[in-house]
């Protein structure tokens, strides 16, 4: 069955039958016996936590995987989908968690590629003129004329969902849209396409991790725990309750941490940021004016989507990028990021993606849990390294933090990605922490690992440790944070104690709609 | 001294260690074997002997005591060069300007020989002739380092071009302003006082220049290896930006590393003008820099293993002659063999962690 | 001072045929490689496409006595050389810059081992259009003796600035050099693009490097080449992945490689080698120039890797 693919006649939303699908990796099996029943203009939630099985659930749908056993039926027709061309013949799109857009190319340009019959040569006169018919039927835009790098997130998401309808594809599934956008852009996203699903004229198909999505826009929800369905509903039957439990099943969650414990007076801050500014590769301004001041015994969030500046700030605080501008104050000293100064401050990082940001994949585990250690005695005396210090360092830190590892001489690049972070946690926060940079911790971890890092880190800031997270998880900051602080554009624009605010407020500002005096 | 709490756990660890090497040294050997098979192929195709090819590059190169010391003689400057690749490359960059290092540093301790011969007795002069090719070469791939960290522009191709700039600079001053106007035939500059040469190592025959590459290689490896210097510069190598956020400065390290292996290079110029030619002229670009990139390669970048595949490559050289005129193949045989291998090895590049036989036995899994 | 007037003008008419000369090389190979680096892959590998490219046009020009020939024998060379970069490339793990200097090393070391027979001998070379027939000083005719392939690297230039907007390949070759999520997203094999474009860009080096030896400097030897491939590399760089301004960029290097030639032809015979030196450094200068140039930083295909 072929979808037409001119835009001139009334769309019509597709439904989906999926039954039985089975996928397995190796030994490690990724779906078992999943349905999924998606009627036409509807608006199904799939949730589950990170490593459930969503997305290869989708990758199956969409012919990136081939299911090894099971059925899938569009508008009631057996198919097969082989390839995501199939896919895209069938009219089933897919928005992506990571954009899906040529950075270099316009808009345009990249709609115009993605089309199923393409002329070997383009008129753009003719081309425009479709584009510009089919947006005017489209309930939102995004500009077409400059080159994708230079939109923001919002836009390159309003983007991507734009190409797939341009595409004719009346069954869109869209991986964690709202990851980059503002509370306020996400509500928005979503609420357009439930009224193209109330039209008729559009099937979504939401994964998400967040329940209040589910709650506030699907019709339906399937459930997936560890690659098996969990439960199906109707979104209106079931309570949060119920979709958390199914979420994640009897396993008892490991023992919250004792509680906050009061910050100790201090005086000065255990960290403190003066007017820090710095570019990006391209000259432009990334961020400007950043001041902030953390306690011994505080944590402090930075929250604000990405592509707000956050990530260069980490970069400029570790010293992987170099200021424009302004100075970094350890324990009321002034510090460079050099060596000697993180190691006289106690300064730790636990980064976003470990094995990229923390860890030198070619090297063993015990060199890698040595990275921070590896010039001081016991490993080294007078710069000759002690390849037995490391060892029993090694040993010592795989047992207590239980790194799963065949031995300690095994390359770092060959272990799951859990034991990689626990690696670095393990080199990060087995001594004496003064100061923690933590970013975006629990990206792609499941909901055990997730608890165990948030444990970690309240248990440093039991301890005295200032500690500064970054994170796009604006529920991961809730819940940690003693003060939030609002990234937007490149600056601070609010900043307030947890208790004094909330997620709304958070949420506007996130979204650029207010800026304040940020002065605590 | 380490006492392990359980032996076997000991035992276990050091045969983990070995499993894991053991692809690091295995894998370069096939890919040699392979390039041989190829090579045998083509010659085949040329209604050449491969039999008589091998034989002939053992006798030249390893049959007899004249035969390795020939080998002996060229394998001394592809330790150095290969070194100038080696030590850049554990430290994740890809220099291949030791031909460009050695001729102007050689060619610069030749010019220092001539206003200091007549002034200082000929051991002095030896000496600031080495320190000059030893300066002068650090400098010359220091650049290299300097410009990849400063600049950001590539390290391959800036040596590259270092190396024809070198060339041109040489070729400029070798036949102008200092040429030897007693030699006609062939631009070069004054020959240096033989007392002033680098001599032979007694019983050996061959120069000092073997023995001095033998224990670099030792050192760097053990610098490389055993020291915080060397795993800093390996993390700058393997993760520059895990490098950086653990305070480490990863300019700083390639820089050095750059001056080093230039020092090598440069070293190899030293003993090619003070113990082989007496003099700088076109003899000093023979291709040892060239030669050298791929005896780093082969040897996986590890200083000792440079030794023996120097030495393996130096016989290929000295029995490129005798190949020459048994076989009536033209002397650019080696070049084509030397190119078979390179590519060979690159490609066998892609089995590393995918042969089933060297992958541990224990999975692990969250 | 009337001499002084005439030897400038001879100067700068025997550099205008030879920054034509000169750069031909130049704008073939760096347009060859712009192909390949937009679509995500750099190929050093070109110094050894250039020189094989060049003995093969030189001995099938010799043994078939036609110079055209020659031209198609250097280009199938060429093609086939670029696509063994990229099928190399393709194995997981392999080090693509190690990949590009081992095939220089292979490439030259092919192309003198068969090249040996052909360095006496003479082949016919590719034949040059007056431009000058116009005036009556028998320099300047000289001088404007254009080889073909130099327009043709012209118009080469302007299709592909339009193939890489207009047609559906093009902006294809820009999505797989720009995102491969985007490529793959799209169903497009980017290893097949990367050949292809690999591919092509060995096939106009190879012919940039038949000019070499058919036309100019005109003959077969093992030192025909020294670098130029290399630069070429560099050249796209510093032109920005933008095909009409790799012209420009061959343009200014022809003309660095043509100043001392052109001083030779009236008799200034000092700074030989330094001018020798020119195109080298002039690659070097240009390559600090751009390295950290901001402009560069939003124009690189977002896939290519020069520094990792």
């Amino acid at each position: 069955m072929t979808m037409p693919t001119d835009q001139t006649g009334p769309a019509r939303a597709i439904g989906l039958d999926v039954s039985g699908v089975s996928k397995a990796f190796g030994s490690f099996v990724a779906l078992k016996d999943v349905d999924l029943k998606v009627p036409a203009a509807s608006f199904h939630a799939i949730l589950g936590e990170n490593g459930a099985g969503k997305t290869t659930l989708v990758r199956c749908i969409t012919g990136y995987y081939h299911p090894d056993h099971g059925q899938i039926a569009v508008d009631g027709r057996a198919v097969t989908i082989a390839s995501s061309r199939d896919a895209h013949r069938f009219g089933i799109g897919m928005v992506h968690q990571s954009f899906t857009l040529v950075p270099s190319l316009t808009g345009a340009e990249n709609l115009v590629i993605a089309r199923a019959e393409r002329p070997a040569v383009f008129r753009w006169d003719s081309e425009r003129k479709r584009m510009k018919e089919f947006l005017a039927r489209m309930p939102f835009r995004a500009p077409l004329d400059v080159p994708v790098w230079t939109l923001s997130a919002g836009e390159k998401q309003k983007l991507q969902i734009l190409k797939q309808l341009y595409l004719n594809q009346r069954f869109l599934i869209l991986d964690e849209p709202t990851s980059v956008l503002t509370p306020d852009e996400a509500e928005e996203l979503l609420g357009r396409l439930r009224d193209m699903t109330r039209a008729g004229e559009l099937t979504v198909c939401l994964i998400t991790h967040k329940l209040r999505e589910v709650r506030a826009f699907a019709d339906e929800v399937t459930v997936l725990r560890r690659g098996e369905v969990a439960g199906v509903g109707r979104t209106a039957d079931l309570t949060n309750a119920d979709i958390a439990k199914l979420m994640v099943g009897d396993t008892p969650l490991p023992s919250r941490w004792t509680g906050r414990k009061p910050a100790q007076p201090a005086p000065h801050p255990a960290f403190e940021i003066r007017g820090l500014a710095a570019n990006r590769d391209d000259g432009t301004a990334a961020f400007r004016d950043i001041d902030l001041a953390i306690q011994p015994g505080e944590i402090v969030g930075i929250a604000g989507v990405s592509g707000n500046g956050q990530s260069t700030l980490l970069e400029a605080l570790c010293g992987q990028r170099a200021l424009v501008s302004g100075e970094v104050l350890a324990h009321g000293e002034r510090v460079l990021p050099t060596r000697a100064a993180f190691a006289k401050h106690r300064m730790f990082s636990l980064p976003e993606e470990p094995l990229k940001n923390a860890a030198v994949g070619t090297m063993t585990v015990a060199e890698n849990l040595a990275l921070r250690t590896f010039d001081r005695p016991p490993l080294a005396k007078g710069g000759w390294l002690s390849s037995a210090a490391m060892r029993r360092q090694a040993n010592v830190l795989i047992d207590r933090y239980r790194i799963k590892t065949p031995s300690p001489s095994a390359p770092i690049n060959t272990l799951s990605g859990g034991n990689i972070q626990r690696t670095v946690l393990a080199r990060e926060l087995s001594g004496d922490v003064g100061i923690l940079i933590v970013a975006n911790p629990c990206a792609a971890l499941d909901f055990t690992s997730t608890e165990a890092i948030h444990a970690e880190i309240m248990d440093q800031r039991n301890r005295g440790v200032a500690v500064l997270l970054v994170s796009e998880d604006l529920d991961e900051i809730l819940e940690l944070a003693d003060r939030v602080v609002v990234m937007s554009g490149g600056r601070i624009t609010y900043a307030a104690p947890i208790a004094d605010t909330d997620r709304a407020t958070i949420g506007h500002y996130m979204a650029g709609e207010k800026t304040a005096e940020a002065g605590v | 001294m380490v006492a392990p709490s359980k032996p076997g756990k000991w035992r276990r660890s050091v045969g983990t260690w070995l499993h894991y090497r053991a692809e690091t040294f295995i894998i370069p050997v096939l890919a040699l074997l392979a390039a041989a098979v190829f090579f045998s192929i083509f010659l085949i195709a040329l209604d050449k002997s491969p039999g008589e090819f091998f034989f002939l590059i053992g006798r030249g190169g390893f049959g007899t005591l004249f035969s390795w010391q020939n080998t002996l003689v060229r394998a001394a400057p592809l330790i150095l060069t290969a070194l100038c690749v080696a030590i850049p490359a554990r430290m994740g960059l890809i220099v291949i300007g030791g031909e460009g290092a050695l001729v102007i540093a050689g060619f610069a301790a030749a010019a220092i020989a001539i206003p200091l011969d007549q002034s200082i007795p000929p051991m002095f002069t030896t000496l600031a002739m080495g320190l000059t090719a030893v300066i002068v070469g650090a400098c010359w791939i220091g650049l290299v380092g300097w410009m990849r960290h400063a600049r950001g522009v590539n390290e391959t191709i800036s040596s590259l071009l270092l190396t024809y700039i070198a060339i041109a600079i040489v070729n400029f001053f070798i036949s102008g302003v200092l040429r030897n106007p007693a030699d006609p035939n062939r631009p070069s500059t004054k020959p240096i006082n033989p007392d002033a040469m680098v001599g032979v190592i007694p019983g050996l025959h061959v120069h000092w220049g073997l023995a001095a590459g033998v224990v670099l290689a030792v050192l760097l490896y053990l610098l490389m290896d055993r020291t915080t210097f060397g795993f800093a510069a390996r993390i700058a190598g393997g993760n520059p930006r895990v490098a950086e956020a653990q305070g480490l400065s990863v300019g700083k390290l390639i820089v050095t590393g750059c001056f080093i292996g230039g020092a090598c290079a440069g070293l190899a110029g030293f003993f090619e003008v003070a113990a082989v030619h007496g003099r700088a002229n076109s003899a000093l670009h023979a291709n040892y820099g060239f030669t050298g990139i791929l005896v780093s390669f082969l040897a996986r970048h590890n200083p000792l293993a440079i030794i023996p595949v120097a030495c393996l490559f130096g016989g290929i050289g000295a029995a490129g002659g005798l190949i020459q005129r048994r076989m009536d193949l033209p002397d650019a045989t080696v070049l084509l063999l030397q190119g078979v291998v390179f590519v060979t090895l690159l490609a066998s590049e892609t089995l590393y962690g995918r042969l089933p036989f060297f992958r541990p036995t224990q999975e692990s899994r969250t | 001072m009337s001499d002084l007037w005439d030897a400038i003008a001879l100067v700068l008419i025997a550099l205008v045929g030879g920054v034509v000369r000169v750069s031909t090389p130049f704008l073939f190979v760096s347009l060859g490689e712009c192909l390949t680096e937009k679509s995500g892959r750099i190929n050093l590998g070109l110094e050894g496409t250039l020189v094989l490219g060049a003995m093969s046009g030189y001995a099938t020009s010799y043994l078939t006595g036609s110079p055209w020939l020659g031209i198609a024998a250097a280009a199938l060379t060429g093609m086939v050389f670029g696509g063994f970069h990229a099928v190399l490339c393709q194995l997981p793990r392999v080090n693509d810059i190690a990949v590009g200097i081992a095939l220089i090393q292979l490439g030259t070391g092919a192309a003198f081992f068969f090249g040996k027979p052909f360095i006496q001998p003479t082949a016919p070379h590719m034949p040059l259009m007056a431009l000058g027939w116009w005036s009556s000083d028998p320099q300047l005719q000289n001088a404007l003796m254009i080889n073909p392939l130099f327009p043709v690297g012209i118009a080469l230039a302007l299709f592909l600035r339009w193939a890489f907007r207009n047609t559906y390949w093009g902006l294809i070759v820009r999505t797989t050099g720009d995102s491969e999520p985007a490529a793959r997203d799209l169903g497009v094999s980017i290893n097949g693009v990367r050949l292809a474009a690999t591919s092509i860009g060995g096939l106009l080096a190879g012919i940039g490097g038949a000019f070499l030896s058919l036309s100019y400097p005109g003959s077969w030897n093992e030192g025909l080449s020294s670098g130029q491939g290399l630069m070429a590399v560099a050249l796209v760089i510093f032109a920005r992945w933008d095909p009409v301004r790799c012209f420009y960029a061959a343009v200014l290097f022809g003309a660095a490689g043509a100043i001392g030639p052109a001083l030779q032809s009236v008799g200034v015979t000092q700074g030989y080698y330094f001018f020798n030196a020119a195109p080298y450094i002039l690659t070097l200068l240009l390559m600090v120039a751009s390295g950290r140039s901001k402009r560069a930083a939003r124009d690189i295909p977002r896939e290519l890797a020069i520094t990792r």
